[in-house]
């Protein structure tokens, strides 16, 4: 077996996740093999014979070798999910299931309903400070098939758009139409952030959220502070509550 | 080559500045995902793609032009070639690509030393030459500000943007036109910001600060996806100089993006106006900036385009299978520094638009829990066994004993074990259609072949041996020269309100002109 260059690291010790541990160590545990078969040193070998001893099959078998484990990828872009279902924990919340569906962030703060009947129901970064709070009706959005519904039928007034995505792409074609944005990811400074804000759209960024249902009106607090890149780097909280409005 | 001690003080220098504001962008700047493409799988996979290739391709860009008149170029001009592609992208792709390979034991900090000590020192170059208005190598260096461009442009964009205020028809249409074309932007660039670009600020006078900004990429041109969905955007690049009042942007980064103080908000913006250009314009050409009406209806018929080519490069996207996605989102970041060759004249699709065999072998490892933790890891708590110090170590900004990027550790010269290179050009592959040969430039729609024989042959006037050297700190002394004159005559062909105006103007004297009595 080869030895690795890295493999009399001082200081280093494991990564961080296990994800990135089992693979990483699957790939070192490769290399000092491959390295080994090929009877040469590092220097004749690591931009020589290396290209041809370690190929995306070996690659493709540590991915298989995690999932005989009985491992499943937690999934991001929803096609890696509905390519390889075996592969993924399951998509909740993109489908039918909808109407059941609710974010459930621990953080999320929560309190009763106050007389006026507001429940508060979460709190996110808010991206631009307006004059006025905003009310409108919660409809997640998660995955192509809605956003390809909502362009042919178009986005019903007032929506306040529910989202776990802080890109600017899953919901390119129909942003514009948003009356408000709560976004569970991201920073102010995230690409929705960014097109919100150019839109002149109120939305809340790293939205902790709890019990909030499609359909349900929910009151943004877009007359909070809106937080700076300084809040970020000092760790500091500056957020903008979000009730539920009961009738 | 013979690796000098000097040469690695430097190279690791300049590493280290990338490791430093690398984290400071990524901890303040943003969270990149997305539900439509697979962000992180894409990444990754583009960074090895710049490890294998950039040295390759770097060079072969200054057989044809040094990276220094790259750099000079790109100050007449709002191409790729600003931020964040030059400022940060550029090195730290590269990096970050070697810094994956040494954390999975595939290369040592000592590997492909020749090939690092290049691809920064080209960078260094470059900066430098694009940035020699300010004297300084980044933005970051200059405290987060952006003062590249000379007197006489920024006299052009002062004297013949249009001033609005909020709720007037162009106000309107130029806050529509920059929303729709920036979301346009993000799903060209598939959920990257690197179709924007923000420069400044320039100070217009006590209470107005100017930003320019660029929207590159629009149209027909070097990605296939947009091949058919962008036919009628009639402008590849487009730059607005922006005024704004009652507020200060107090950071412009290398990822080009912007903040101020007070936060900015559409009603600050009180002036505008709209250019296009490329490596084959002189300069910036005005773009429906004839009249006040003119620039509303020319921002009203853009932001409707961009809107429609939106529509439909979505639906073409959201077909997409995932390689496909991770394919345009690697090529995407992989060539963000492709017009360097535009310029050079020496672009090739196979270059630029296919990704590597050698990259290739890794995408059976992009799953998105993977690429997801190992990107954080990497860029974050930097975790990475290689990316840990001896405990005494505090690291900018986290105070944590880690390093994003290894160094080039010093004992190779002592003991020569170290390998130069990763080698030449390998082949190179896409599960995206074929690029079609439709290149839409300010010179119209050329073949690939026709504009690189064009951009070879050009050479802007202001950019030519008679002027590229006349700086601002000459201007300084030698305003009144026939030669000043005759520059700044060169910049004023095409301004409405400064042709022929010559050198001898100030800045309250522009502004004079904007507002005669």
């Amino acid at each position: 077996m080869g030895r690795l260059y890295g493999d009399s690291d001082k200081y280093g010790d494991q990564c961080g996740t296990p994800v990135v541990e089992a693979f990483h160590g699957a790939i070192k545990e490769l290399v000092r093999r491959r390295l080994a078969e090929s009877g040469q040193d590092w220097n004749d070998f690591v931009f020589g014979r290396a290209f041809q001893l370690i190929t995306a099959d070996d690659f493709r078998a540590i991915d298989r070798k995690l999932l005989d484990y009985g491992h499943r990828y937690a999934w991001s872009a929803l096609v890696s999910q509905q390519e390889r279902p075996e592969a993924y924990v399951a998509a909740q919340g993109v489908g039918e299931d909808l109407a059941n569906f609710s974010f459930e962030h621990p953080e999320a703060p929560t309190a009763p309903p106050d007389s006026s009947g507001l429940e508060l129901r979460g709190c996110g970064d808010n991206v631009v400070k307006y004059d006025t709070d905003l009310v409108g009706t919660a409809r997640y959005i998660r995955s192509s098939a809605m956003v390809l519904s909502y362009l042919q039928q178009g986005v019903p007034p007032g929506t306040i758009a529910v989202i776990d995505d802080s890109g600017g792409t899953l919901t390119a074609p129909i942003l514009e139409q948003f009356t408000g944005v709560l976004c569970a990811g991201g920073t102010v400074r995230s690409h929705l952030g960014i097109l919100t804000r150019e839109y002149g759209i109120p939305c809340f960024m790293n939205s902790k959220l709890s019990g909030i249902r499609e359909g349900d009106t929910v009151r943004m607090e877009c007359t909070a502070v809106a937080k700076t890149a300084d809040a970020y780097q000092k760790g500091v909280e500056m957020t903008g509550r979000v009730w539920r409005v009961n009738k | 080559m013979n690796i000098t001690y000097t040469q690695l003080l430097e190279t690791n220098n300049l590493i280290q500045q990338n490791t430093d504001e690398t984290y400071w962008l990524c901890l303040t700047r943003t969270v990149q995902e997305s539900k439509l493409f697979p962000v992180s799988p894409y990444m990754i996979l583009s960074y090895f793609m710049c490890f294998y290739r950039y040295p390759s391709l770097l060079r072969k860009i200054e057989q044809h032009m040094t990276a220094e008149e790259i750099g000079d170029r790109a100050r007449n001009m709002g191409t790729k070639i600003q931020n964040p592609a030059m400022g940060w992208c550029l090195p730290s792709f590269y990096l970050l690509g070697r810094e994956y390979l040494i954390a999975m034991g595939m290369i040592r900090p000592q590997d492909a030393v020749e090939d690092v000590i290049y691809v920064m020192d080209f960078w260094k170059r470059f900066e430098l030459a694009w940035h020699r208005n300010d004297g300084h190598l980044t933005n970051r260096d200059f405290g987060h500000r952006a003062q590249v461009l000379p007197e006489r442009k920024l006299q052009i964009f002062h004297a013949d943007m249009y001033d609005c205020v909020e709720g007037d028809a162009l106000h309107t249409a130029a806050q529509t036109f920059m929303a729709a074309t920036s979301q346009y932007g993000f799903l060209v660039s598939c959920e990257s910001r690197i179709a924007l670009h923000n420069q400044g600020p320039y100070k217009l006078d006590d209470e107005r600060e100017m930003i320019v900004r660029d929207f590159m990429d629009l149209a027909e041109g070097d990605y296939p996806w947009l091949d058919g969905v962008a036919s009628d955007m009639p402008y590849n690049n487009l730059t607005v100089p922006m005024a704004v009042k009652g507020c200060h942007f107090n950071i412009i980064d290398d990822w080009g993006s912007f903040e101020s103080q007070p936060e900015f908000k559409s009603h600050h913006m009180v002036g505008v106006g709209l250019y296009t250009s490329d490596t084959l314009s002189e300069g910036h050409v005005p773009v429906g900036m004839g009249s006040r009406e003119e620039l509303t209806r020319t921002f009203e018929m853009l932001a409707q385009k961009a809107k429609e080519a939106t529509a439909k490069l979505w639906q073409r996207i959201a077909g997409w299978s995932r390689d496909q996605m991770i394919d345009a989102g690697a090529i995407t970041y992989f060539s963000i520094i492709k017009d360097l060759a535009h310029v050079a004249g020496c672009y090739a699709m196979e270059d630029w638009v296919l990704v590597d065999e050698r990259a290739e072998r890794f995408r059976p490892l992009l799953n998105d829990e993977y690429s997801n933790m190992s990107l954080w890891e990497i860029l974050g708590p930097l975790t990475n066994p290689c990316q840990r110090t001896n405990e005494y170590q505090m690291c900018q900004h986290a105070n944590t004993p880690a390093r994003m990027y290894s160094l080039i550790p010093y004992s190779i010269l002592k003991d020569g074990d170290y390998t130069r290179t990763v080698g030449g050009l390998a082949p190179g592959m896409s599960y995206l259609p074929p690029k079609e040969d439709r290149y839409r430039t300010t010179q119209g729609v050329l073949s690939l072949a026709d504009y690189n024989a064009r951009a070879r042959e050009f050479t802007p006037a202001v950019c030519g041996e008679d002027y590229r050297h006349l700086c601002e700190s000459w201007l300084k002394y030698h305003h009144q020269t026939p030669e000043a004159d005759a520059l700044y005559r060169l910049e004023q062909r095409q301004s409405r309100l400064l042709k022929d105006r010559g050198a001898g103007l100030r800045r309250a004297d522009v502004e004079a002109l904007r507002h005669p009595r």
